[in-house]
């Protein structure tokens, strides 16, 4: 499975640029969906049929990463850029961004060994190797992603965009390893969560279903002097109970409990005091869904170095595969 | 109906956002008596439906009228040493929790307070500081292992509160915001019996309005309404609460005003209110009202929506306190206002046949 993480978050893909990775996922799971579609947002939609008795199951991970947008090219070719998602400010300087067009810049901070502090973001700029704005090879409005390479630590995966293709990388194995099921499962690979959840508002729209699952990353709290909270690495994957923007239906929180405890998979109870996933727009959608998600416990989240622990991708693997094999009885 | 003994029972139900269980089914018995049909949504929105009189050929129309039976809350966050580290779920304010009773839900319910320092352990400077969440823990006596075993990280707290009668029909407790819009609520379905209406009325107590109106725009959307009303609570006048930011206790309903609000159905509640002589008054929202109506103003194509204000002191804390004569008042002009809607109040809202006009 690490050779699929590695080609996954390798793949460059930024919020509303995830044509590659869509491309990279329908190759690989055609054989295992019995149809699949794209949406007009960009998410790849692809069902595969039950035996019947069961409900419709939507599971969704995110294709998108985050990312830099040019805004401004100065005449020595010096670009300015503008944020796509979340990027932190502390992780820039020094960085390498690569571009929908194989450009590749490196990120200067104009107060280089002059300040000890954080830079303002308007400080920052792109140095694509260009001398003028007619040699630079980006221009307004490309999109550019971290450049960084997978690294396999063993126990643990380092690599940029682990947010959320290491999602992908867990929906793509369950769809792969599951049996028989009784529900209907729509395997929604979605566009622009960075820019506030807005593919799994279309495509959640779209396919109507009587539970939604996202599949994302969240954070930790067990390195140093971190902000206190009671999710580790290595502990297994993490049933979320609440975060910034949603509570998660008890129902549903309780049905992925029980799964992961009869099949004895190690897993831990998330409350993420701030941000949010598909799942929050799931829950939404017309009349409403019971909804739920199974995180990846994941350190240096919206860093270019996103580190996962392989036993907690292999058990979210596991316990996903048992969720979609089960019926999920609870009344909605 | 004692609307008291009835605010009294809501007051103390726990209904916490995403855990309305059990002040949903105290809500559920208050409907049956009053209602034709009742059902629960996907996200436990609890729906009644009383049906209008229609006369023959007329278009079925209807009217959602919506309070939050969510309160706001606390939840387990992780474990220290055999106290109990936790966050909040909707805005509790931290100033107001210190030494408070609360109830877990674990296992078991369990008893539990806010934990605080005896102030002599105290420098001097620590005394008049604001406690942050990341300070605070919760004891409920238990040992460290007995703890782990009826308690995880995800249960909910809430708030441990017995509803007190105060003077002069004041009332104070837990969870008025929104149970006071509940309880006007129930007052309109009980008048309703008495009165003759063509629309159909939903009567809605929403869900998670406090972690962001989710109830309501589910609601909205499953139901389709053709306009609404949303019932909440605003900011009573208090010492060190400006009165422009502020409402009139006793003062009646505030039917508010603003961009949230459709203008026709702002002026026809204060018609009614006027005809009928019942005490009101006015309440600017110059943007987002924060409230169920900011929801379902939005939903599917528009629906025009109008938002009443019972004015409440004392707000995101343990002790609100209302005067339930502005509960009845607001259930009264609800009831008023629904009896005297038919086609020709949808014509002026524009909802009327679909017009093209030919350019």
């Amino acid at each position: 499975m690490k050779e699929l993480v590695k080609q996954l978050v390798e793949t460059y893909g930024p919020a509303g640029q995830e044509g590659r990775v869509r491309a990279l996922i329908e190759g690989i799971i055609r054989p295992y969906v019995d149809a699949s579609r794209v949406d007009a947002l960009g998410n790849l939609i692809a069902l595969k049929r039950g035996s019947g008795g069961g409900k419709r199951l939507m599971i969704a991970a995110h294709m998108d990463e985050i990312g830099v947008v040019v805004t401004h090219i100065d005449k020595k070719g010096f670009a300015r850029f503008g944020r796509v998602g979340g990027v932190q400010v502390q992780t820039m300087v020094g960085g390498r961004v690569l571009f929908g067009n194989g450009a590749v810049g490196v990120i200067g901070w104009e107060k280089w060994l002059q300040s000890r502090g954080v830079p303002a973001w308007e400080e920052l700029f792109i140095d694509v190797g260009a001398t003028s704005p007619d040699d630079s090879p980006v221009r307004v409005g490309d999109v550019g992603a971290f450049l960084r390479p997978f690294v396999d630590l063993g126990k643990r995966l380092v690599s940029k965009a682990m947010d959320d293709r290491i999602g992908c990388a867990v929906v793509i194995q369950a769809l792969m390893e599951m049996k028989e099921s009784p529900n209907d499962v729509y395997f929604v690979f979605t566009a622009q969560e960075e820019l506030g959840t807005r593919g799994a508002v279309v495509s959640a729209f779209g396919v109507e279903p009587e539970v939604g699952i996202a599949v994302d990353v969240t954070h930790i709290g067990d390195t140093p002097e971190a902000r206190p909270m009671a999710v580790s690495l290595g502990k297994g994957p993490a049933i979320k109970v609440m975060d910034a923007g949603m509570v998660v239906n008890p129902a549903v929180k309780q049905w992925m409990i029980d799964v992961a405890e009869k099949e004895g998979i190690p897993y831990q109870l998330e409350v993420l005091e701030f941000g949010g996933t598909d799942a929050r727009s799931i829950q939404l959608s017309k009349a409403g869904v019971p909804a739920g998600c199974l995180s990846i416990p994941c350190r240096y989240v919206h860093s270019p170095s996103e580190m996962v622990d392989y036993e907690d991708v292999q058990g979210a693997v596991k316990l996903l595969r048992k969720l979609l094999e089960s019926s999920p009885s609870f009344s909605s | 109906m004692d609307v008291v003994s009835v605010l009294r029972q809501l007051s103390e139900a726990r209904g916490l956002p995403g855990y309305e269980d059990e002040v949903r089914a105290c809500i559920s018995g208050f409907y049956e008596p009053w209602a034709d049909a009742v059902r629960t949504d996907s996200l436990g929105n609890l729906i009644a439906l009383k049906k209008g009189t229609r006369p023959a050929e007329t278009k079925a129309r209807s009217i959602m009228l919506a309070a939050h039976m969510d309160e706001v809350g606390l939840m387990v966050s992780g474990f220290e040493k055999g106290f109990l580290r936790f966050t909040h779920m909707g805005g509790v304010d931290p100033r107001t929790i210190l030494g408070q009773e609360v109830v877990v839900y674990g296992q078991r319910p369990l008893p539990g307070i806010i934990a605080t320092h005896p102030p002599h352990v105290l420098p001097p400077e620590e005394r008049n500081k604001v406690v942050s969440y990341e300070e605070l823990f919760i004891d409920v006596g238990l040992p460290e292992e007995e703890l782990k075993e009826l308690v995880r990280v995800g249960d909910p707290i809430a708030m441990r509160r017995e509803f007190i009668e105060l003077a002069e029909g004041y009332v104070s407790g837990k969870a008025f915001d929104d149970r006071a819009g509940v309880a006007s609520l129930l007052v309109c379905l009980e008048a309703l019996q008495n009165l003759q209406h063509s629309w159909d009325v939903y009567v809605v107590a929403t869900v998670q309005e406090e972690k962001g109106l989710k109830g309501a725009t589910v609601g909205a959307y499953g139901i389709a309404p053709d306009i609404a009303i949303a019932v909440d609570v605003g900011f009573g006048r208090q010492p060190g609460v400006e009165e422009k930011e502020s409402i009139v206790m006793d003062g009646g309903p505030a039917i508010a005003k603003g961009p949230n609000i459709h203008p026709v159905m702002h002026q026809t509640l204060v018609e009614v209110a006027k005809r009928y002589e019942l005490k009101h008054q006015l309440e600017i929202i110059p943007g987002a009202s924060g409230t169920d109506a900011w929801a379902i103003q939005v939903t599917r194509e528009g629906i025009p929506s109008a938002l009443l204000s019972i004015p409440l002191r004392y707000m995101h804390t343990s002790v609100e306190t209302v005067c339930i004569r502005d509960i009845e008042r607001t259930g009264r002009l609800m009831a008023l206002f629904i009896s005297q809607l038919d086609e020709s109040f949808a014509e002026k809202l524009g909802l009327g046949e679909e017009r093209w006009m030919p350019c």
